[in-house]
């Protein structure tokens, strides 16, 4: 079987863009799946709100980040672009970092140039680490995997702090010192999108974002930009907030959840979405016979 | 009572408390079986454990889960390294949430820039003292039971001089830490005057090799301080006998025969197994009846 990073790998070299979905936890990784993209994202806003209720401002640390990188890995069976902020510390912390992915089965992480704690890279109040520092980050992420088709992101957040010149000199630097992928956070319109990847050798990323920050385009329009990976971090999750608002104001309202059983996913695509089908022929390849007797 | 509230009460008794120093469940039941009021997570050790140096590798999560199994291991109260704190003041505030979450009776702060660097290392860099104070003050607020001890500690007498060093402690102090911690004096001189010169109780960490002159505990009492830790007795002892028994077996082939002075059960002893052979004689069913006792 062809490693994940490998099927990246490929992925990149080819014509078309690739679109990753953003999830945040298991349920997502198999909707992604079942639906047929080529790849999967795990957003590290998400992930906080996920796991903590919280925003996305730096709280969660690299093994929790690791944790539900591996699981979601697992359950997608996807190449998996994960989140890993600025890799948690120094250059000793990012090698800990990547390693850590790469036991989790990730095919990519992007790591940026802000001050730990970060911020969202659509907020305000971000400031950065200079960019020898973050060079040095990015060698130290290069070295450390152990798997060379592993991908590393370099992620500038410098369009906000030092302005669109700064980020895309910031990206040309990461590209030198070896960084697989270039992702300049949160560009804010067509002139700019158009400018980064001519202005880059490598494959250049676009983030997707809810913001408004950055344009809302196609994939086509994407494509056509020349932007070789795409990431839509929120939209799952955005998409599921309003959905379980409206459960439970209806159960507020009616007293009852009868009203919505024509609007929600049966118990029977519940469950084989989870993969049920599976787990019935494990059942009658490993079930004794008086085992499957009783159960069934 | 909440084991935070035990610690209070120990404080205020007169005696220094001796907290050697655990980074497991082993650690931390024969610390309390000897007879310690208090048991102390070290940082060093719990990277050692995880087979890291003390560079500031482990993320919270992990001292968090480390932390959680020591006090649930002991009666005794659990006083842990929480390093800075793991970021600015909101990284410390759900710091202070999940080691209280795990039943740990108070933690120590410092004020070094993440990541950090083990107190007895050099090249120490220390942040500014009114972003060490803010985050103190999240600290104290964050935190549910306000007997929950906040210990403050400083890593500055390195780079900055044991004057800034006193006045950072008394600043704390100020802030609403419980406890001040003054990292690696570096004179028998400087460590008298260090609950002299601070204004609230006092803790004294007790390095082997380190950049702090050899102390006997009893001088350490009198010169006020309330709490003395021992972070490395233990992990250094076990890696000298590991050292010894591993060194033995691969050259005399044979398991040293002072290893041999137990029976499993007896070992099991150690650990809790008496509680449980009692559970098992509660809960024993008709048709598991006989309960297999364990010699």
């Amino acid at each position: 079987m062809t490693k994940s990073t490998t099927i990246l790998r490929q992925l990149l070299a080819g014509s078309e863009p690739i679109r990753a979905p953003g999830v945040v936890d298991c349920i997502g990784a198999r909707i992604v799946a079942k639906e047929g993209f080529e790849a999967i994202y795990m957003t590290g806003a998400g992930t906080t709100a996920s796991r903590l209720g919280w925003p996305d401002v730096g709280l969660l640390t690299m093994t929790e980040m690791a944790d539900n990188a591996q699981r979601i890995a697992e359950a997608s069976g996807l190449p998996v672009v994960a989140d890993a902020d600025t890799g948690y510390g120094g250059p000793l912390n990012v090698q800990r970092t990547v390693r850590a992915y790469e036991r989790a089965g990730v095919a990519a992480l992007h790591i940026e140039d802000q001050c730990w704690p970060k911020r969202c890279g659509h907020l305000d109040g971000k400031t950065l680490i200079p960019v020898d520092v973050m060079v040095s980050h990015i060698r130290a992420a290069c070295d450390a995997r152990h798997d060379q088709d592993f991908v590393v992101i370099a992620r500038t957040d410098a369009i906000a702090v030092e302005g669109f010149e700064a980020a895309l000199e910031r990206a040309k630097r990461y590209e030198e010192a070896g960084a697989d992928v270039l992702f300049v956070e949160a560009p804010r319109d067509m002139t700019q999108l158009a400018t980064i990847p001519k202005h880059l050798k490598k494959p250049s990323l676009f983030n997707m974002a809810a913001s408004g920050k950055t344009p809302f385009l196609s994939v086509e329009e994407i494509k056509a930009l020349g932007f070789k990976l795409i990431l839509y971090p929120n939209f799952m999750m955005l998409a599921a907030i309003p959905a379980m608002h409206k459960v439970l104001q209806e159960l507020k309202r009616t007293g009852s959840v009868k009203g919505l059983v024509n609007e929600v996913a049966s118990f029977q695509d519940f469950f084989n979405l989870l993969g049920m089908d599976d787990v019935k022929a494990l059942e009658e390849k490993y079930l004794t016979n008086e085992e499957s007797r009783v159960r069934y | 009572m909440s084991k935070a509230k035990i610690l209070r009460n120990q404080l205020a008794a007169s005696d220094m408390l001796i907290a050697p120093g655990a980074y497991d469940a082993i650690g931390a039941k024969l610390i309390e079986q000897a007879g310690f009021p208090l048991v102390y997570m070290t940082g060093a050790g719990t990277s050692a454990s995880l087979g890291y140096p003390d560079y500031g590798l482990l993320t919270m999560s992990e001292m968090v889960e480390k932390a959680g199994i020591l006090a649930r291991s002991v009666q005794v109260p659990v006083i842990c390294d929480a390093d800075t704190g793991y970021g600015n003041e909101l990284n410390m505030i759900r710091t202070v949430r999940e080691f209280e979450s795990r039943g740990v009776a108070g933690i120590h702060i410092e004020d070094q820039v993440m990541p950090k660097r083990c107190g007895h290392l050099d090249n120490k860099e220390i942040e500014p003292l009114e972003k060490y104070v803010s985050k103190l003050r999240a600290a104290v607020d964050a935190r549910q039971d306000p007997d929950f001890l906040i210990i403050a500690r400083t890593d500055s007498r390195a780079s900055l001089g044991f004057e800034e060093a006193i006045r950072r402690g008394n600043a704390a102090l100020e802030a609403g830490a419980d406890l001040i911690f003054i990292e690696a004096p570096q004179t028998m001189e400087e460590v008298q005057a260090i609950p002299r010169l601070i204004n609230g109780p006092c803790l004294l960490n007790v390095v082997q090799g380190g950049k702090t002159p050899e102390i006997n505990l009893k001088d350490a009492q009198s010169m006020g301080f309330k709490v003395s830790i021992l972070p490395g007795i233990l992990l250094r002892a076990a890696v000298n006998i590991f050292d010894q028994v591993l060194d033995s077996v691969k050259k005399e082939h044979t398991v040293p025969a002072f290893l041999n002075n137990a029976t499993p059960h007896q070992n099991f002893r150690r650990f809790g197994a008496d509680q449980w052979d009692e559970l098992r004689r509660c809960y024993a069913s008709e048709s598991q009846s006989a309960v297999k006792e364990n010699q």
